[in-house]
Formats: C-alpha cells, structure tokens, sequence
C-alpha cells in the first residue's frame, strides 16, 4: 500500500521532470505561454484583492460613522410602497426628544442642520459643510475634540456663536497655529472656535475632517431657517444605541413610534426613513459583492486568454513529439501515463505562470495600498487558490490535447517523422 | 507452446481507394530461444507483421498469441503491460530521447513498470554496464557515435527483462563494422535465451539468425533453418 504510493507519487514526480525537460527545450515558447496565464492570474487575483479591498472600505467608512445606530432622515420612505397621505417628509426635535424618551437603549441622539458655509479669517477663508447638533453628536459619531472642547449644552441653550473645527479646516485657516479661542467669521458673523476634533481620515476619496460643528441653535437662527418647512424641523437624527441593542427591533419601535406621531395608517408610506449602520453595512456588502463579481468577470477574460495560450502550446507540443509519444507506447507507456505526463506539462507551466502572476499582483496591490491608499490586501487564501486555480485552469486547458495524445496509435505515432 | 504464434494472420490498408493486403494470412509460430530473420523487400509486409507481434499495430484479422496471451483480447492498457513486460524494441533510427541522459533513456520502461526512482537508476546502469557503456551514464544521445546510441537503445529493450527482442532494421543506420558488434551482442543475448526477431533486408544481417523467413506481398514464401551460420569475424 505505502509502497505503491510511494511509486505513484514517483511517477508524477517523473511526469514533473519530463515537463521540465520539454519546458527548458521550448525556452522561448514555454516562457510567452506562461507569460499569458501570468497576465491572467494577475489580473483575477488583484481584481479579487480591489474587491475586498473596497468592501473592507466601505466597513470602514460605516464604522467611522459610529458603529451601533440608526440615521432618521424627513424623507419618505418609498422603499415599501403603499399611499402617500402627506405632501413631503416630516422631522422634528419634538420627534428626536419623543424618541430619546420612549425607545430602549438608547445611549445618545445628535439632531442635525446641515449648510454650506464660508468660513474666512485674516484674508483666509475655506468653505466647507456645517453641522449644527448637540452635545450628542460626539458620542454618537465617536468624535470627540482633540484641542479645546465640544459643543455643550450651555452652547445650545444661548444660541452661542461657537464652533468647533475638523483638522483639514482648521489646516486651511490657521496652517500650524493653534486656532482655538481664535475668532473667525461664518458668513460675516464672528464666530469663536472652541475646539478641533480628531481626526477621521478619510473614506473613498471623500474627506471626513473636512466640517465645522456648531450649536443646532445657531445654525438654524442664522443658516438654514428658510429651507426648513417649520421652526422645529430637523434634516438628520442620529440615534446611537447601546451595545447590544438589536437594531433591528430598535427600528421597529421607533418607526412605530413616529408612525404614530404621524398617524399613518395601514400600508401608507412613512414620512421619514430609519436606515441603520446594519442595513448600510448589508447593502454594501451587496454592492462591492456585485462590484466585486464585475471586476473578476472581466479579469477572467485575460485568463481564458491565456489558458487558450496553453492548450494551442500543448496542442503544438503533442504534435512535434508524436514520435516521443509512440516510443513511450512501445515501451509500455499505458494512455494514462501519456495523458498524465502532458497534463502535467500544462499545469506546470500554468503554475509557474501562477506563481509569476501572484507575485505580481502583490507588487500592485502593495502600491495601490501605498500611493493610492486604497487597502488591497492579498492574503494567504487569496495566494494559495491562485495557485490552484492556475493549476486548475492547466488541467482545464490541457486537458484535451493531453487526451488527444494518449489516444494515438502507438505505431502510427511513432512512424510520424 | 510457442512464444510466438499467429494463425492467419492479416492487415489490410485502405490506401487511394485500393485495399492493400499488407499481410495476407500469416500463420507461424516461434519457440522460446529462437533467432529468427525475417527478410524481405521494402513493401513486403514484413514490418507490418513485426508491429503486430509487438502489440503496436492492430491486427485486422487473425490472432496473435504473446506467450499464450491472445492481443486481440486485451485492452489497450494489457497491451501496453505486454511489450513493457515481455517485449524489447530496437529500431533502426535508435529512438533515444535527446537531450536526456544514456542512463535516463534506459530507465523509460522502468517508469512505465512502476519501479521507483533508485530501483530505476540501479537497473538501468547494470544494463548500460553490460553493453559496456558504464562510462557514458551521464551522456545524451547527441555525444555518443551511432554504435553506442545502438546499444543504449538495446540496453533499454533489455532492461525489463523481457523474453522477446524485436529488433527493425536495427543495423540500417550503422556502418559495416559496427553492424557486426551489434550483431555480436545480439548472438550472446540469443546464447542467454532471449529470444530475437529481426527484421532485415540485408542477407549478411540474416546470416547470422538460426531461422530465415522470407515474405513477398504479404505472405511467407520460404520459412527455413540456417544451417551455414556465419561466425562473426574478430
């Protein structure tokens, strides 16, 4: 039993040294084939790193976001179908306060106005996206101030004309000076700034230091009363919950609660939408997973490419050796045995094409991770089924000239000059 | 019983619309320990017949018994297992495989017979040894003259230990003198009981077989013993 393993294992450790032989005597030849599936590998396997790449980004960029909560926006929520029986989306503070007070788990809220402003001081000026919130949204969001403080609720209360900076803003008006106690104006109002948050870095390009925070109170005095349809309206709620909390059952209790509020009845559509970071993260996944499924598709093509490379090689390779092929029959070559040693052949040369590929796509996804910083991480699954599948594709492809070889007659074959 | 038998044995051709009858009804058979020359003029069917007593050719009628193992009845798999096993080729243009050593060419059937790497390497230099090549293990084909790439050649036939050595013309591409060690070995070999089927057109070849037979257009016109059997000159 060992024995006769020991013989098979020898016998396809031959069939690699034949392989060998016959790749070296092609040199040129076995390398431009290889050079096809390496492009190949390539490609698939870097294309299966940038897809997780983007769906660990899109992880990312929701954490960033505080990672147990939901987001209630005064839009309505289509989603479900059903009448309308109001004219556009409702949200208020009563609303947010109402929420805070009855629902379960809930660790903070951060209600939300939402402009543009100019920022400008000492001949400089930046504009950038304004958030006026509460206290709240620091524990929410996970930002807390890493020079000075954050908005307090004394800061709400007196409509204080306060704001607190996130790094690139701070960076555009004051370069390395330490900006907080400074004054800058906001649309020609002076304005103190009492804090800098951390930072957030960034997410697809899109900058999460690049805001301004500011008392609700303030902004909607000076920013955005016109927008809004009543005094007390919102444009963003975030909810964060306790850990643990099912936000799933969280949703339910709070739609029913403004459900009620609202008086929509039956299957009417809700004038607002709950979306939580679970959803998001789930409809992510399904979109980099789509995303991702592309992107391998049409690698894939420059892997078919170059596994036809391989099966028109070993096609050639049978028929200038079918001299060979009729000598190893006389010898006592069974059809296997020829089939096993071209099928070899192709897969040796897929996965040393393969291996070249893997190399290669590490190299790119190590710059795309360091001069693009976009994570494209290959791991050791990812390098270890690139190597099967090279191999895999070497069976596939070779497949049919290897069976074409073992099915010559042996003295047809080896009268062949 | 023979070691070779074929009982009517034929192999037809469809070539340019016409049949040919390459061999027509042949039925002999050869004894364990024979020396046998089979003669005749190119076209006479002669190799035909040889490929069908080696298992490389398919019969188109008749039967051929391998030590009394009918080929018709095996599968393409036995037939391989058969000429591994009990049949050594030789050929005219040696077959070696280029640019792989003396020693790795002798080792092919022992591949094919499942031996494993050191049992190979060991049988197949005490065959290069015997044909007086063991210090030319480590060449390829291409640096050794015709005679030596002839007896590498042999010593692969040889080296399953096989009862038959079937052997095409095996003199064609050597000179006169070299011819005549070949030939030399050949005897020795038929001397330890290994029985050899050449196939030849040169009678000085022939000469040196026990048993002649002769075909023209596919049959067997004269099947004799040679009684006049040429010594090889030192």
């Amino acid at each position: 039993m060992i024995g006769n393993i020991r013989q098979q294992a020898s016998g396809w450790l031959v069939n690699v040294a034949i392989a060998m032989t016959a790749l070296r005597t092609n040199l040129m030849r076995s390398i431009l084939t290889t050079l096809g599936v390496m492009i190949g590998v390539f490609a698939v396997t870097l294309a299966v790193a940038v897809g997780s790449g983007a769906q660990v980004s899109v992880m990312q960029s929701i954490n960033a976001l505080g990672s147990n909560m939901a987001l209630i926006f005064p839009q309505p929520d289509t989603g479900e179908g059903g009448r309308r029986s109001f004219d556009r989306g409702r949200l208020t503070m009563r609303d947010a306060r109402a929420i805070q007070k009855q629902v379960s788990g809930i660790d903070d809220i951060a209600p939300q106005l939402r402009s543009n402003i100019q920022l400008i001081v000492a001949g400089r000026n930046a504009s950038t996206n304004a958030v006026g919130t509460t206290p709240g949204y620091g524990k929410v969001s996970n930002l807390v101030a890493e020079y000075g403080r954050f908005i307090s609720e004394a800061d709400v209360r007196s409509a204080a004309r306060v704001v607190v900076l996130g790094p690139t803003v701070a960076r555009k008006l004051f370069g390395d000076f330490d900006p907080v106690g400074e004054t800058i104006r906001i649309n020609r109002a002076p304005f103190t700034v009492i804090g800098i948050t951390e930072s957030k870095g960034s997410s697809f390009g899109n900058d999460n230091d690049d805001i301004a925070l500011m008392p609700i109170s303030t902004m909607r005095q000076r920013f955005s009363g016109d927008s809004l349809a009543g005094p007390d309206d919102l444009q963003l709620l975030f909810v964060g919950f306790q850990d643990g909390i099912s936000l799933p059952d969280a949703k339910r209790e709070m739609t029913k609660l403004l459900r009620e509020r609202y008086r929509v009845r039956g299957k009417d559509i809700n004038p607002f939408t709950i979306r939580t970071t679970e959803e998001f993260m789930k409809e992510s996944a399904q979109v980099t997973g789509i995303f991702q499924i592309v992107l391998v598709a049409i690698a894939s093509i420059s892997l078919l490419v170059g596994g036809i490379g391989i099966m028109n090689i070993m096609l050639v390779s049978v028929t200038e050796r079918t001299r060979e092929i009729g000598l190893r029959m006389a010898l006592g070559a069974k059809r296997s045995d020829i089939r096993n040693q071209f099928l070899v052949e192709a897969a040796v040369l897929c996965v040393i094409g393969g291996a070249m590929g893997l190399i290669l796509a590490i190299a790119g996804g190590t710059a795309l991770t360091v001069y693009a910083d976009f994570p494209v991480p290959i791991g050791v699954g990812v390098g270890v089924g690139a190597i099967i599948f090279s191999a895999f594709i070497g069976l596939l492809f070779g497949g049919y000239p290897a069976v074409r070889a073992s099915r010559l007659s042996p003295i047809e074959a080896l009268r062949t000059e | 019983m023979a070691l070779v038998e074929t009982q009517d044995l034929v192999k037809k051709y469809e070539l340019g619309g016409e049949t040919v009858r390459a061999v027509d009804g042949v039925s002999l058979s050869i004894e364990r320990g024979e020396y046998v020359a089979i003669m005749g003029a190119s076209g006479s069917g002669k190799s035909t017949f040889m490929n069908m007593i080696g298992c490389l050719d398919i019969p188109t009628s008749g039967i051929v018994r391998i030590d009394g193992i009918a080929t018709s009845d095996r599968d393409s798999d036995a037939l391989a297992e058969l000429r591994n096993q009990k049949i050594g080729f030789v050929f005219q243009q040696f077959n070696l495989l280029a640019r792989t050593t003396a020693l790795d060419n002798v080792a092919v059937p022992l591949i094919y017979a499942g031996l494993g790497t050191e049992a190979r390497r060991e049988k197949a230099k005490a065959k290069l040894e015997e044909m007086g090549l063991g210090d030319r293990l480590d060449h390829s084909p291409a640096k050794l003259s015709g005679g030596q790439q002839q007896r590498v050649a042999i010593a692969r036939a040889l080296v399953t230990d096989p009862v038959i050595l079937l052997a095409d013309e095996p003199t064609g591409a050597l000179d006169s003198k070299t011819s005549e060690d070949i030939m030399q070995i050949f005897e020795s070999l038929n001397e330890q009981g290994i029985t050899i089927i050449v196939v030849t057109h040169e009678a000085e070849i022939a000469g040196h077989a026990k048993r002649r037979i002769e075909f023209r257009d596919g049959k067997v016109i004269e099947d004799v013993a040679v009684n006049n059997r040429q010594k090889v000159s030192s």
